[in-house]
């Protein structure tokens, strides 16, 4: 095919993972003149979110391309509500009804496999959900270059967990503490007294709390700090999210964290991108485009190679649809890689499970729309913290009247060994009548996988090709913030990463052009409009 | 370079926004200019209207201009032609205020402009004032403009007094420090629950749930007043009868005393006084010449004598009589005594929760001893619940207090003093003595139930902290007389006064020795309410 496509870039990147969007937005924001490529038709990548067909194209991609299962693996998809629902007329009314608000409307609604189908658009399933802290590096990340006037996001409502038994809200902001009922008057105190200290210690008062404490587990000091097994549970898994074996000046730096992004924007300390976590890099490639970066979708790369040119300078060359492109540094996701330009070192890492499911109602009634971060302590000794996400119709994932629920864990066995024990707690699986009341919401839909853990840092043998990792086990996006910062300070070394891109009354343009005529519309244009 | 922006730089953007402030100022002081001389000339009409409100949308913090639109509504709203348009025009000031409060929510004049358009249209929509009320809470829940108009709003239109309650609970649960919202709580609970029967303030259940509430909000953030305010106040609130403390008759003045302050006219209606069963008809006048007062001084024209049978019948609140019989003291002097009980009453319930939250208090102590307000409540619980028994504990624990909260020393000395007082005062009213001494070993720092002391003839003040700030409650000590040589004077030996008198100032001048000297009252004296009734014949002992 041949393409008007430019051949000579200072910066290509390939893949539009979240890594490499923030690498070429900042490139693109200081005047690289940077190309974007992805081999696939949509952004994201491993990071991306997909409605509910595309969903379904990438479950099959996925288990019938051997290439794929080397990220994406035991992908299991499961239906547990009919194909075809019986009143297919009568639902479309009960859709129309359903605008106001779920509550008021008791018969719930059926739901069969054609039903997600017809409203597959309203799907917004994210392939690596993550929650950003209200005062995390992502999150200053996007206020100071600007970028957030790109995205929308809404506040985690609660955070609950997973104690005696059954789903217990998490008191972790101040206001939570003077609600809840679930612990004493003395409890409050230690627990707000302990919290207040750990966001309060300067560094010369860390030093000293926590001198010998280096190679001691953080449930020993809370213990030595004589909390209650309650609140000892619910710093440790809730707000640490540690298990029992944490070390405590880890359990101590995750805590901190955790409370100093309290206050910000709502009650919890998290915010969740609308329509999903796939639409954050995409805010990074609008930017980058804005500053001129190029784009190309659809585009896989054949081949990559190097030459030296005449100052004895190193282009990297890649090869993409009998095109030969050219430029002084490439970034490229772990995945698009060439084996070959990967640099051998061993490095450690831990497969991740995941599953998502939708179920047709929340895992707790709340007299609002909850956005919900749940986190399981493990239910038994070889398990991981299981982190669970369920976002709702408010946050643009799903249609009215269902809820996405995530889980995500460090592989043991399998996803599915993994998680369903979990998944059983909180939901009915059993299928069945869906309208008949029950406990727990009925899961409807899950799929459960494995993907393979690129988020170690990985160098190539070559100085001008740049690696990026893909997404982690953990809750929010730190680690690719500050592996792409790196990585750009490679290629731009001593340039500013992300200034504050101005807004566009800030702009001054090169010729001051004479206002046309005032725009009038006329019937003409309306019904062009229209 | 190509894909480069090209943005002001900060000096060119400082530039423009000052080229842009002072061409705002030139427009806003001939618009002010143009507006003073409109309503000079009383060209009160709808340019003016529109200058104005031009004005205060982008300062809407200019009472003068809100005030000339009312000059203008007030003239239109008589102007007959004007009527069909008036509902228009209210409507349009309302948008107008609102406007101004997006730009700023705590503007007193926008507020007020809009309360004074709602209380001058005939057909005011409270329904929507309410939900303003409730949009600007929202925003900020602490906003005490908007929670005063609230009030002003409530009183309009009488919506169900359990839904306000219910606001205040979820405005707390949002966020308890929140001064406004605890004490528009108050308010409802008194209206909402009042005790019918035991009369007190608020029923008990709710009285209970309350002490639970703010206990929580308490101990999660004790740095957070709001909820220590909250609590002293649901402590507090229980209902203070007025009792008659003292009555004193003697040959050359007679007077009542009362717990509380109270009118003439409540001293007329409420008290007889019979000498030798005859009722007398006094004439009432308070010692301090105010119209409240806690001593009130009565003329009679009997002449007393030995042997004389006085008794005063007081009406209480509860409707009970209370007979107080005058015995002789001295010769010629009768003395008549109440009941005194300073032990606030609490019914069974809200005690059991006292004990319930001392208990937890007792607890935290253990953990945080240094902690200044579990100490501090838990002295107060002790007090509440009772006092006699938890004395010395209480004692105890303010002069902790002084020690670990050395800014409020001053506050804790003058609690101690008067629960010392109170302690006391159990055993001196007893006694038929016309002495007031200090009888414990803790030096006190105000004079607090000192008309329970009214009566006393001696009274020893000698080597106490007492600063000047108790001369003028000194008046209530109306029998005072203690002195060499027939002089009657008060002797009111004190340490470290302070004298800061000016010679023409209307308080007394008092002249002051080292440490033990003795305080004088000097011939100014004579023209200070208090000591009208001395003989000055003061000596002045150097």
């Amino acid at each position: 095919m041949d393409d008007d496509l430019p051949t000579d870039f200072q910066v290509i990147v390939v893949g539009t993972g979240m890594v490499e969007s923030i690498v070429a937005a900042a490139c693109s924001r200081i005047g690289k003149n940077v190309l974007h490529l992805d081999s696939s038709d949509h952004y994201g990548g491993l990071w991306a979110s997909y409605n509910f067909d595309g969903l379904q194209k990438f479950i099959k991609e996925v288990n019938s391309d051997p290439k794929r299962q080397l990220q994406v693996y035991n992908l299991s998809e499961k239906w547990y509500i009919e194909k075809d629902s019986p009143q297919e007329e009568k639902k479309e009314e009960g859709d129309e009804n359903k605008t106001d608000d779920s509550k008021s409307q008791p018969s719930k609604k059926v739901w069969s496999q054609a039903s997600f189908a017809a409203e597959y658009r309203k799907f917004n399933i994210d392939m690596t959900p993550k929650l950003l802290f209200s005062r995390g590096p992502l999150v200053e990340l996007l206020i100071s270059s600007n970028i957030a006037r790109y995205a929308e996001f809404r506040c985690v409502t609660r955070v609950l967990t997973w104690l005696d038994n059954r789903l217990m809200p998490v008191p972790c902001s101040r206001a939570d503490v003077f609600a809840t009922e679930a612990v004493s008057i003395v409890e409050k105190r230690m627990l707000m007294k302990m919290l207040t200290s750990i966001v309060g210690y300067n560094e010369e008062e860390m030093n000293n709390e926590f001198k010998g404490w280096n190679d001691k587990t953080f449930k020993e000091y809370l213990e030595h700090k004589g909390l209650t097994p309650n609140l000892i549970h619910y710093v440790l898994f809730a707000i640490a999210g540690g298990t029992n074996k944490m070390p405590c000046l880890e359990g101590v730096k995750e805590c901190k964290k955790f409370l100093m992004s309290l206050g910000r924007y709502g009650n919890t300390p998290f915010l969740w991108p609308m329509y999903g976590s796939g639409e954050l890099p995409q805010c990074f490639c609008r930017l980058c485009a804005v500053f001129g970066g190029v784009y190309c979708l659809n585009r896989p790369i054949d081949k990559v190679g190097t030459k030296t040119v005449d100052e004895g300078k190193t282009v990297v060359t890649i090869d993409s649809k009998s095109k030969t492109l050219n430029c002084d540094h490439l970034v490229i996701g772990i995945n698009e890689c060439p084996k070959e330009m990967i640099s051998p070192e061993p490095v450690e890492s831990c497969d991740i499970s995941k599953a998502v499911f939708i179920t047709n109602g929340s895992i707790m009634a709340s007299e609002k729309e909850p956005l919900t971060l749940l986190r399981f302590p493990p239910l038994t000794d070889e398990d991981n913290t299981v982190t669970v996400l369920e976002v709702g119709p408010a946050t643009g994932s799903c249609p009215k009247g269902l809820f996405v629920v995530y889980f995500i864990t460090k592989k043991v066995k399998d996803a599915e060994t993994d998680l369903k024990p979990y998944a059983e707690r909180i939901f009915d699986m059993s299928g069945g009548d869906q309208t008949a009341t029950s406990e727990k919401p009925k899961c409807l839909w899950s799929v459960m996988y494995n993907v393979r853990d690129t988020s170690a840092c990985t160098r190539s043998t070559v100085d001008s090709v740049h690696v990026c990792s893909g997404p982690d086990a953990s809750l929010d996006f730190d680690r690719a913030v500050s592996q792409a910062e790196q990585i750009f300070k490679q290629i731009c070394p001593g340039e500013e990463f992300l200034p504050r891109a101005p807004d566009p009354e800030e702009i001054v343009f090169e010729e001051e052009v004479p206002r046309g005529p005032e725009f009038r519309s006329d019937d003409a244009d309306a019904e062009h409009n229209e | 370079m190509h894909g480069r922006v090209k943005v002001r730089t900060s000096e060119e953007e400082k530039a423009r926004k000052e080229k842009e402030r002072q061409e705002k100022l030139k427009i806003f002081k001939n618009v002010m200019q143009k507006i003073q001389f409109k309503r000079n000339e009383g060209e009160l009409d709808q340019e003016l209207l529109e200058l104005t409100g031009n004005v205060l949308t982008s300062n809407p913090d200019i009472y003068t201009l809100w005030n000339i639109r009312r000059e203008i509504i007030i003239i239109y709203k008589k102007d007959v032609k004007m009527k069909e348009n008036m509902s228009k025009l209210y409507d349009s000031e309302l948008q107008l205020t609102e406007y101004c409060l997006k730009i700023n929510p705590k503007s007193y004049g926008s507020w007020h402009q809009r309360e004074w358009v709602l209380t001058m249209r005939p057909d005011p929509d409270w329904k929507t004032e309410l939900s303003l009320c409730n949009k600007y809470l929202k925003l900020d829940e602490r906003n005490f403009h908007t929670w005063d108009y609230r009030r002003f709003v409530i009183n309009q239109c009488q919506p169900a007094l359990k839904e306000e309650f219910d606001f205040t609970t979820e405005k707390l649960f949002d966020n308890f420090s929140n001064y406004s919202a605890w004490h528009y709580r108050s308010k409802m609970l008194v209206k909402l629950y009042p005790d019918v029967e035991g009369g007190r303030p608020i029923e008990d259940s709710h009285h209970k749930h309350e002490l639970k509430m703010v206990q929580s909000a308490a101990f999660t953030d004790p740095d957070d007043t709001s909820a220590w305010f909250y609590q002293r106040w649901l402590l507090g609130a229980v209902k203070n009868s007025v009792d008659l403390v003292v009555s004193s008759v003697t040959t050359s003045k007679s007077f009542l005393t009362f717990s509380q302050y109270v009118s003439k006219e409540f001293v007329k209606s409420k008290v007889q006084i019979f000498i030798n069963k005859t009722l007398v008809t006094p004439d009432w006048s308070s010692c301090t010449g105010n119209h409240y007062d806690k001593l009130w001084l009565f003329k009679h024209n009997v002449s007393i004598e030995a042997g004389m049978d006085i008794k005063v019948e007081f009406d209480k609140e509860n409707g009970q009589k209370q007979i107080v019989s005058c015995v002789p003291a001295e010769t010629l002097t009768y003395v008549g005594k109440g009941n005194i009980n300073f032990q606030k009453y609490y019914s069974e319930p809200v005690l059991k929760e006292l004990k319930d939250q001392l208990e937890s208090c007792r607890q935290l102590l253990a953990m945080e001893p240094d902690n200044k307000w579990t100490l501090l409540t838990t002295t107060i619980f002790l007090n509440c619940i009772d006092a006699k028994l938890y004395h010395n504990e209480v004692i105890d624990n303010l002069k902790t207090l002084q020690s670990i909260d050395k800014l409020r020393t001053g506050y804790y000395e003058d609690l101690k003093t008067r629960w010392c007082i109170e302690n006391q005062l159990y055993r001196d009213y007893e006694s038929n003595d016309l002495v007031y001494r200090v009888s414990f070993d803790d030096k006190i720092t105000c004079l607090p139930h000192l008309q329970y002391y009214s009566h006393c003839e001696k009274v020893d003040l000698t080597n106490q902290n007492l600063t000047t700030k108790v001369l003028p409650s000194l008046i209530l000590l109306q029998n005072c007389k203690v002195g060499d040589k027939g002089v009657r004077q008060a002797r009111c030996e004190c340490r470290s006064f302070v004298l800061c008198l000016h010679p023409y100032s209307r308080l007394p001048v008092f002249a002051l020795y080292d440490t033990l000297c003795s305080l004088l009252i000097c011939d100014l004296l004579t023209n200070f309410a208090f000591f009208t009734d001395f003989e000055c014949d003061y000596d002045l002992v150097l």
